[in-house]
């Protein structure tokens, strides 16, 4: 065995017993499963420890980890706090709408932040936690790509 | 019999573009696409007889750029242009182009669009036609008229009067909330529709989405090719589609064609139509709007009917009369149509991005998809996010949803979240296992999608680590999906580089 472990949103998860894979395109990922009885195509896709399944339609995010890796993460989740700057980024490409804070606005969680229209749709961006608006990154106009910073909140 | 057309342009992208290629194909016509400059390797630019490039990847500069599609037109000898839908097929400024180009424009009169544009001249017009309409303004909000807000009822829906498809519509519950309300939907419809006014309907609650499919020749025959039920939406837009409707019986159904057509004659059109209507829990039915032109969700009524609706466009535009039985057509079976869409339905239906990686489709009896993704396809935000229309037809409506079921197991679709696993889901929901649903449905029963399951998180994290330990060789070179969330792609790069103004 390799010692891999899989975990989905951060909590580890037994893997199921009694399946089998077989890969059918090795290039996209597509892949059958079966236990015998049931079969169902899916998709497995990713590279190191961050992996993604697509069942039945839903594509679920799984970190797979060695006993090594799975050592390290834990050292450095020991070792981090989870105080300071809270980075809004931009979860879809798009372009800034409207601004509803400058540097300095105190926010409340759910706030909203700012309007980012992608794919002919207005997106209100909303404060994840409540604090203080330090960084304002975008201006109303300006075009942002995905995982761009949009708003820093301390 | 002799091509209606020798040659015509297909003023669309995506799958209706193909769509009416493939009309165009059987009907003897050459086709001729146009593309941005981003899609010029597009499936549809593939399957054209020839292409014409008409501008950059903004829509504003190329597939809504009236000019340069009439330009496309007239410099590819292109007879007729068919604009599909969404793009230019509602703007009366370019059928107007087009017709005084000299070319044939495959839709309504440019008067009728303008008539119909304006929902509320159309339902001043329905009113006095005789047909129910949505208890109501028919006035716009904050015009001259000043209307009486206490005859509408609350709560109410706020609408863009310029537009459809659920932009800049609002739920309102109070009238104390319209200065609330109002400057965004205006904002939002002024940015959609050029035009940002609004006006208020009382909100039917719960209904369903039911239109009727009108086909109108040159000649004064009109035809009612049955209605479509499509009351599961998300934002007011459309994800399923069915004929029949599981709530019409034959008394409502008489209702509703009476007042289609009823409502076809208030305007000159001669085209594909439909007429769509809000349906009570009493069966009443209420008159929304009316739309000259092809739906996304026309398929169905093909499959139940076996009427090309693209073909019969073509063909009315060329003057040809609709034969009678055509015009006494029975529909047959059960028909359903899932819009497969680059969003999350586990995140309020978000619009997401990226590239298409394994692209598997179902096949097999009684099964259609039209599609327009090529594997490794990079998204491109301005674009509809519509990656392709499952649809289904079988003898009756549980033999339909068994097969819309099997055929969404068939599908496979990797390298982004699709609404898929809402699909998958649905197929199994109670209440639309019974018919017995509304507008409402996915509010109500879905919200976020349901939890992971124990067997699914075991069986993922199975795969996963299956994956890691022994995904082939050849997959080395595979992409990892977070390379696209860090921004590094053709996409990302573009969008950075309009950042900084170059």
């Amino acid at each position: 065995m390799t010692g891999y472990r899989a975990s989905i949103n951060g909590v580890e998860v037994d893997a199921a017993t009694g399946w089998r894979l077989t890969w059918l395109e090795p290039a996209t990922g597509a892949v059958r499963l079966t236990d015998g009885t049931t079969v169902i195509t899916a998709v497995v896709e990713g590279a190191g420890e961050e992996w993604w399944v697509t069942l039945r339609g839903r594509r679920i995010g799984v970190t797979v980890r060695s006993w090594r890796e799975r050592t390290l993460a834990q050292a450095e989740a020991a070792s981090g706090t989870h105080a300071g700057p809270t980075e809004v980024k931009a979860t879809l490409p798009g372009l800034v709408v409207t601004l509803e804070v400058t540097e300095g606005t105190e926010v409340v969680e759910d706030q909203p932040l700012l309007t980012l229209e992608a794919m002919k749709m207005q997106n209100e961006v909303r404060a994840p936690r409540a604090g203080r608006v330090t960084r304002v990154a975008v201006a109303a106009g300006q075009a942002v790509a995905t995982g761009q910073l949009l708003v820093r909140i301390e | 019999m002799a091509p209606p057309f020798r040659r015509l342009l297909v003023a669309n992208r995506g799958e209706i573009a193909i769509r009416i290629i493939r009309a165009c194909r059987e009907l003897g016509i050459e086709s001729v696409a146009i593309h941005s400059d981003v899609d010029a390797t597009a499936l549809h630019v593939e399957m054209a007889d020839r292409a014409v490039g008409v501008g950059p990847r903004q829509a504003s500069e190329s597939y809504l750029n009236i000019g340069a599609v009439v330009a496309a037109a007239l410099e590819s000898g292109a007879e007729a242009v068919h604009p599909g839908y969404g793009f230019l097929s509602e703007n009366a400024a370019f059928a107007r182009a087009v017709l005084e180009a000299g070319l044939v424009w495959i839709g309504p009169p440019p008067a009728t669009q303008e008539a119909l544009g304006n929902k509320l001249a159309a339902r001043r017009s329905v009113v006095a036609a005789g047909v129910p309409i949505v208890p109501g303004l028919v006035v716009a909000l904050g015009g001259d008229d000043d209307p009486d807000l206490a005859s509408v009822g609350f709560p109410a829906m706020l609408k863009a009067a310029a537009g459809g498809g659920g932009r800049g519509m609002r739920r309102v519950d109070d009238p104390a909330q319209l200065a609330e309300l109002v400057p965004s939907a205006s904002r939002e419809a002024a940015a959609a529709f050029g035009d940002g006014t609004l006006y208020l309907e009382r909100l039917i609650s719960p209904a369903r989405h039911v239109e009727v499919q009108l086909l109108g020749d040159r000649h004064g025959a009109l035809a009612c090719l049955g209605e479509r039920d499509c009351s599961i939406q998300r934002r007011h837009q459309k994800l399923i589609e069915e004929t029949p409707s599981p709530a019409v019986t034959p008394a409502i159904r008489a209702a509703l064609f009476e007042s289609a057509r009823r409502v076809a004659g208030t305007v000159e059109f001669s085209n594909a139509a439909t007429v769509e209507f809000l349906l009570d829990a009493d069966g009443n039915h209420y008159f929304l709007e009316m739309n000259t032109r092809l739906q996304v969700e026309h398929g169905v009524t093909e499959l139940a009917t076996g009427i090309d609706l693209v073909a019969w466009q073509i063909r009315i535009a060329a003057g040809e009369p609709l034969p009678p039985d055509l015009l006494d057509v029975e529909p047959r079976g059960h028909a359903i149509e899932a819009r497969v869409y680059a969003e999350d339905p586990y995140a309020g239906f978000r619009p997401v991005g990226g590239a298409v990686t394994a692209w598997r489709l179902p096949q097999g009896p009684g099964v259609r998809v039209d599609a327009a993704v090529k594997p490794g396809l990079e998204l491109t935000p301005e674009y509809d996010p519509l990656l392709a229309k499952v649809m289904v037809h079988a003898a009756d409506r549980p033999a339909a949803v068994a097969r819309l079921r099997r055929a969404l197991d068939e599908m496979v679709v990797g390298g982004l979240q699709t609404d898929l696993g809402f699909h998958r889901w649905l197929v199994d929901h109670p209440g639309f296992a019974t018919g017995d649903y509304h507008t409402g449905l996915i509010t109500e029963s879905w919200g976020e999608g349901p939890e992971l399951g124990r067997e699914e998180v075991a069986l993922a994290a199975f795969a996963a680590i299956e994956g890691r330990e022994a995904k082939p060789a050849s997959s080395v070179d595979h992409r990892p999906p977070s390379d696209w969330a860090r921004g590094d792609s053709a996409w990302g790069r573009l969008a950075r580089r309009e950042a900084v103004g170059e």
